[in-house]
């Protein structure tokens, strides 16, 4: 070893040699006196013990000092150099030495914590490829310009946030979304950065890099969440700054009762508010850096308080519980071809943006490729412009929030729209056509009327399946003791049917995005603690109503992480009981903690106060409660 | 002109230790505004760049007996 490396190791780790040497000279001096009678040597290694342990402790507590705030390490100071001055070397030696041990194995453990997103954050490799004047080129990953094509071998780390502009392969997206399992990505889909290219080369026009990518954008959200306090820890820090001050009146107070010195100093040093103040921030920092390696953004310890209280978690029905992909299901003409009624609906809805007309335009367009292409290869390859060309556009279109759409075209006027847009407009709805929109419903499709000039000539059936995951989700957060409500625009019919196959507690139906909030608000008015779950766009104002917002398939949406307390990066339901049960275990992580603080302390006073307690046991236990509590919190990081 | 740093202290090991550090940064010449997260270990510096010098930062969390690293 050159001398340079060993000053480097020194510096590296000069805590633990620092504590190491303390602690091996408070052993011998200890043993020293009470196995020999060399007391003035046992005294003198004990100094020495207190010097060397107590150096930086004195140094920082100057600081603390001087910068006129109040820390333990003063306290600490204190206590060695008044144990000194009334000759009880040991205590002395004992407290400096248990709290080196103390500090320094929480700081480890805190590094831990700290270091948990940083991992993340390692996930984006440092250089990439690029194409740059005709050549492939490896640059630091920081430099890649945007617009620039980044090529991605088999197995390789994505290195910027883009598009894929060439090959195929599936994608481990973890590090993102908190999805285990790949997606597969081909041309024009979005890749993130750190995200893993396990299959195929992939060619990716760079859209962000640098700090500018998903992932760092998550990783500086997360920092801001965990850094954020939760009304937890500002009544603890509010109440520390008048404690600490306290517990030294007390101590003056004690000295000039008793005139016992050991017993001031003891209480000076078990006074510190230490596991109090470090519990909480801990419990919060390692549970929503948990949350965040599962792809669960959580917005901050206050937001994780709440959820922690969370019993009713209100679900919106579409794009939530279901896939989100309406499709017609069926088409009904009465009196007229069904292929008439698709193509008058499909004009009309042209210009919506609704899903449902999504839907019905999305149809018209393929059936009427199919029927005019006729197979012939020349249309086939530019198929969507003939598709979009064959819906006409309509003379004139309003939309009826919640109802539907009234159009005019050809000189008709055309109504799509459910039976409430049919009563307000007085159209007349014949039996037959009530019975097939009942079977329908019935089987938790929704049908639009399509009325011609005031007349029913047809209905569309359309379907939008349930996700896998939502029966089972359901039935998690029921089993945790979680009342389940699913909200939809939807009739009663249909939403009946839909609830009884996810096997939800409770729906409300046809409900115009106002009257979500409102459903909210009354439960809030009953005593509820509601969450509410959906895509943080369309349901961003129930979102915020509720106590709890979760926003669903955030990654890259950035005003879905605004309006909600938590989003999901990937549309995983299944990060729902998972996110609640998470905030529940902090919020009883949190109490635990404080319990053990406070619990600790009282034990503590009562045992100085009854001179069971001396300062260096007093000392080893404080220290103890402090590592206890760290431990405690961290379980969350594996929760 | 105002300027922004960060630095990421992995050893605070009390709440008080990151206050400290966050009084004794703000007294620099040129601090215009300091916050020390304990959670994280992060902290942010803003500050006249006509007036401070970044190197003093390090050296001033140093002093206090913390290891400071680039962020």
């Amino acid at each position: 070893m050159t001398k340079q490396s060993i000053t480097q190791y020194y510096q590296k780790h000069r805590k633990a040699i620092v504590t190491a040497t303390s602690g091996l000279l408070y052993g011998s001096g200890w043993s020293l006196g009470y196995l020999t009678s060399f007391e003035m040597a046992s005294a003198a290694i004990l100094v020495l013990a207190t010097v060397v342990g107590g150096y930086d402790i004195a140094k920082t507590a100057y600081h603390e000092v001087t910068n006129r705030t109040l820390g333990i390490k003063t306290l600490v100071t204190l206590a060695a150099i008044g144990a000194i001055v009334i000759g009880e070397y040991w205590e002395a030696a004992a407290v400096v030495f248990l709290f080196s041990l103390g500090s320094y194995l929480e700081g480890r453990t805190m590094r831990k914590t700290r270091t948990a997103l940083q991992e993340l954050l390692e996930m984006t490799p440092d250089t990439a490829t690029v194409r740059r004047d005709g050549t492939l080129q490896e640059v630091s990953a920081r430099d890649v310009e945007e617009g620039e094509v980044v090529v991605v071998k088999p197995g390789g780390k994505i290195p910027v946030d883009g598009t894929v502009v060439d090959g195929e392969s599936a994608v481990n997206q973890a590090p993102v979304t908190g999805e285990s399992a790949p997606v597969h990505k081909a041309d024009s889909d979005e890749v993130y950065a750190g995200t893993v290219n396990q299959e195929g080369a992939l060619e990716i026009r760079t859209t962000g890099a640098g700090s500018d990518t998903t992932l760092e954008r998550i990783i500086r959200r997360v920092e801001e969440a965990q850094e954020a306090q939760s009304p937890t820890e500002s009544l603890i820090d509010r109440f520390a700054k008048y404690y600490t001050p306290a517990v030294i009146a007390l101590a003056i107070g004690a000295y000039a009762v008793t005139q016992n010195a050991i017993l001031s100093l003891t209480l000076l040093v078990i006074g510190c508010p230490g596991a109090l103040v470090i519990g909480p921030p801990v419990s919060i920092v390692s549970a929503i850096g948990n949350a965040a390696r599962s792809g669960v953004l959580m917005k901050g310890g206050e937001h994780l308080e709440r959820a922690g209280k969370i019993d009713l978690v209100a679900f919106d029905k579409t794009g939530t519980l279901t896939k989100g992909e309406t499709t017609v299901s069926d088409i009904e003409g009465f009196g007229v071809a069904a292929a008439d009624v698709l193509s008058l609906a499909a004009t009309a809805e042209k210009k919506s943006e609704h899903h449902l007309a999504d839907a019905i335009v999305d149809m018209a367009r393929e059936r009427q490729t199919a029927a005019t292409d006729g197979g012939a290869t020349v249309a086939q390859a530019d198929d969507t412009d003939v598709g979009r060309r064959s819906v006409p556009d309509p003379d004139d279109f309003d939309v009826v929030a919640g109802k539907g759409v009234i159009a005019h075209a050809d000189g008709q006027e055309v109504v799509v729209g459910n039976r409430a847009l049919l009563d307000d407009r007085d159209v007349d709805v014949p039996d037959r056509v009530a019975d097939y929109v009942r079977e329908r419903e019935g089987r938790g499709e929704t049908v639009v009327h399509v009325v011609r000039d005031g007349d029913i000539i047809g209905a569309i059936a359309m379907r939008d399946e349930l996700r896998e995951a939502a029966p089972g989700v359901v039935a998690a957060l029921q089993d945790a003791g979680i009342e389940t409500v699913m909200l939809t625009g939807d009739n009663d019919r249909t939403a009946a049917a839909v609830a009884e196959e996810v096997g939800i507690d409770e729906y409300r139906a046809e409900l115009l995005p106002e009257d979500k909030q409102s459903v909210i608000e009354g439960y809030q008015a009953d005593g509820h603690v509601v969450a509410m779950v959906g895509d943080g766009i369309n349901d961003a104002p129930s979102l915020a109503t509720a106590d709890v917002g979760i926003a669903m398939g955030a990654a890259g949406t950035d005003t879905a992480i605004e309006t909600a307390d938590m989003a999901l990066m990937a549309d995983d339901l299944e990060r729902i009981p998972y996110a609640v049960k998470l905030s529940k275990a902090t919020r009883w992580n949190v109490l635990e903690n404080v319990g053990i603080a406070v619990l600790t302390v009282t034990v503590l006073l009562a045992g100085v106060l009854t001179s069971y307690v001396t300062l260096a046991s007093g000392m080893l236990v404080h220290e103890a409660s402090v590592l206890l509590v760290i431990l405690n919190g961290m379980r969350l990081l594996r929760y | 002109m105002s300027d922004i740093t960060q630095f990421r202290v992995l050893d605070f090991d009390c709440p008080t230790c990151a206050s400290t550090v966050e009084r004794a940064l703000s007294n620099v010449d040129g601090v215009q505004h300091v916050k020390v997260h304990y959670a994280t270990g992060r902290v942010e510096i803003e500050y006249d760049d006509s007036v401070a010098d970044p190197d003093a930062f390090a050296q001033t969390i140093e002093n206090q007996g913390y290891t400071p690293q680039p962020a």
